[in-house]
């Protein structure tokens, strides 16, 4: 079973504690939501739990293993996947050969062609195959999240940890978006999903956790954790709780409203 | 098999061989030119073997001419110190150039970009004020002296080794270029960090193009300069490099046989602009034709950054592809 272990995790850069004590678990293939302000330490966490940041105190245990210190690679290998905040495609590499870097990642003996069938399925999943052959810089910001979704499909992780993964996506491919993480999480895969859009975030998690300032706030189920005063406080701040805190809980339906507006 | 043979691309490279083995039956004649020819094929190796390093792994090194120029001292030196044979010292020179490049790999770890250029300048500039100052164990600005790669070697057997040379480095970078190495190293130039997160093991595969294109330029350099008899630290000035550089680039940086070829002509051009005939005239273009040369380079930045050859090779090899896209794509959209 999947489990992944942030055991009193401290990050800092210089004076500034990015990262103060986090510690939460995941078992199985829980979707899991992280959200916080900005500057909150979301991206930090992500950037620890992946490899790119040594942190500076606590550990990180996946699958029976102490993976903080390892480098991202190592940690991919073992299966845990990520996404960007900023997309990052192999912008002049086809989006068959984007695809192909970590299936060989992965395999180091296998050959190319061993995985085109594979890459042409998820690419059709993600109804891009179409897109193939065609240089990853000449597809739309949307496309390029799918692209990097569908990545992380042929390194097949058992966590897949999205950074903002509808931020600026047209309606239609965030469709496309929610049934991957709704048919993969169903395969058996957890997701750390870190988004501002709370209708999105809301809708598919499971269970929320909250940052604030470095520290984890708030961890359980959304209905419970929107109506935490610490999490209502943090993002609307002490003065405006009670009114703003309506706003919180409301605000998927405040966007199903503007949606229909327009 | 005998369909994939007959494809254009294959047909042209065959052709393009054909070619160059044959040459010298109209070249045997000018010494001259097979000269210039055989120095045009070292430097073919130089621009490929850069577009492989900075066009196709994004490492944009300055540190080319410096590492051809250490396989040439060091086989030289051995030579002359402990009387190694010519092959000897290539194999030396190869594998202490191939070391420095393991070294400068290390060291730019985390340096991208301008920073890496300005490392490999530096690196450059130091070796070749080593060499002009310490006169008695490089002979300064003399130059050092070299063996013939064997005795009584004809011009067109040195034409051939070069030939070989560039053929047998082509073949190998190429293997490299669409293998998985290939993969991973234009994944780590495109973003070091998501290709990490993918899986690659980006010191790996960093450290690995400098020693492999290190070796390449090492043995190039050790060869070429046992044929040419004399090596100088002048081998190693910036503008050499930056030769190097504008030929790869107006070949077309991402593409190994776009670079060569670029190299090539470029080589040959410079030599034959050397004295221009016009209505009886002889005009002696001296430096004035680096100035053409730059001015070739400039057009080439402007108008066609894929370098002049792209849309040959484009027509050679990607036409299938992008064929194989639109009628995907057309498709795509008659379902929607």
């Amino acid at each position: 079973m999947i489990e992944l272990q942030v055991r009193d995790v401290y990050k800092s850069f210089g004076g500034i504690q990015a990262l103060n004590g986090v510690s939460f678990e995941i078992q199985g293939n829980q979707l899991i939501g992280l959200i916080g302000p900005n500057g909150a330490g979301k991206t930090t966490l992500t950037n620890v739990l992946d490899g790119v940041y040594r942190p500076t105190g606590g550990q990180v245990w996946f699958n029976g293993e102490r993976i903080d210190g390892l480098p991202p690679y190592e940690i991919a290998r073992r299966g845990l996947g990520r996404t960007f905040q900023v997309t990052r495609a192999f912008r002049r590499m086809t989006v068959l050969e984007n695809m192909l870097v970590p299936a060989m990642a992965l395999h180091p003996t296998a050959r190319q062609r061993d995985f085109h069938k594979k890459a042409w399925e998820v690419l059709e999943f993600l109804t891009m195959d179409h897109l193939g052959r065609e240089f990853a810089r000449s597809l739309s910001g949307g496309q390029q999240k799918l692209l990097e979704l569908g990545r992380l499909l042929m390194l097949d992780p058992d966590i897949i940890i999205l950074d903002e993964p509808f931020a600026g996506v047209h309606p239609k491919l965030m469709e496309t978006i929610y049934e991957y993480i709704d048919v993969v999480n169903k395969q058996g895969k957890a997701f750390i999903i870190i988004s501002h859009d709370m209708e999105s975030i809301f809708t598919l998690s499971q269970r929320l956790l909250v940052l604030n300032f470095g520290e984890l706030i708030a961890d359980g189920k959304p209905g419970a954790v929107k109506r935490d005063p610490a999490v209502i406080e943090a993002y609307l701040g002490e003065e405006e709780e009670e009114e703003e805190g309506i706003v919180l809980i409301e605000a998927g339906d405040m966007e199903d409203a503007e949606e229909s507006d327009a | 098999m005998i369909k994939r043979l007959l494809q254009p691309r294959w047909i042209a490279m065959v052709v393009l061989v054909g070619l160059l083995v044959a040459s010298p039956a109209y070249l045997k004649d000018s010494p001259y030119q097979m000269a210039v020819v055989t120095g045009a094929f070292f430097y073919a190796i130089l621009a490929s073997s850069w577009a492989l390093l900075a066009g196709i792994a994004g490492q944009f090194s300055f540190a080319h001419m410096a590492l051809a120029g250490i396989g040439a001292y060091t086989a030289g030196i051995l030579g002359r110190d402990l009387g190694t044979t010519p092959l000897q010292g290539i194999i030396a020179g190869t594998v202490l150039a191939g070391l420095v490049g393991l070294v400068i790999g290390i060291l730019c770890l985390r340096l991208r970009a301008a920073y890496l250029a300005l490392f490999t300048i530096a690196f450059s500039e130091i070796l070749r004020i080593w060499l002009l100052t310490e006169f008695q164990f490089t002979e300064g600005s003399n130059g050092l002296m070299l063996d013939k790669l064997w005795e009584g070697i004809t011009g067109v057997q040195e034409y051939y080794v070069m030939l070989g040379l560039l053929l047998g480095s082509m073949a190998l970078m190429y293997w490299l270029a669409s293998s998985r190495f290939g993969l991973f190293v234009r994944s780590m130039r495109e973003d070091e960090e998501a290709a990490s997160a993918m899986g690659v093991n980006v010191v790996r595969y960093k450290v690995l193009i400098f020693v492999i294109t290190s070796l390449i330029v090492g043995l190039a350099g050790a060869t070429f300069y046992h044929q040419v008899g004399i090596v100088t630290p002048n081998t190693m000035e910036i503008l050499q490099m930056s030769l190097v550089i504008a030929m790869a680039v107006i070949g077309g940086m991402e593409s190994l046989l776009g670079a060569a070829i670029g190299a090539f002509f470029s080589r040959v051009s410079l030599e034959m602009l050397r004295e221009v005939g016009v209505f009886g005239f002889t005009i002696e273009l001296g430096a004035w034709r680096y100035a053409a040369f730059g001015l070739l380079l400039i057009f080439t930045l402007r108008f066609a950054q894929n370098g002049l050859l792209y849309p040959i090779i484009d027509r050679l090899f990607m036409r299938g592809a992008r064929k194989d896209t639109v009628a995907k794509r057309t498709l795509a959209e008659e379902e929607t």
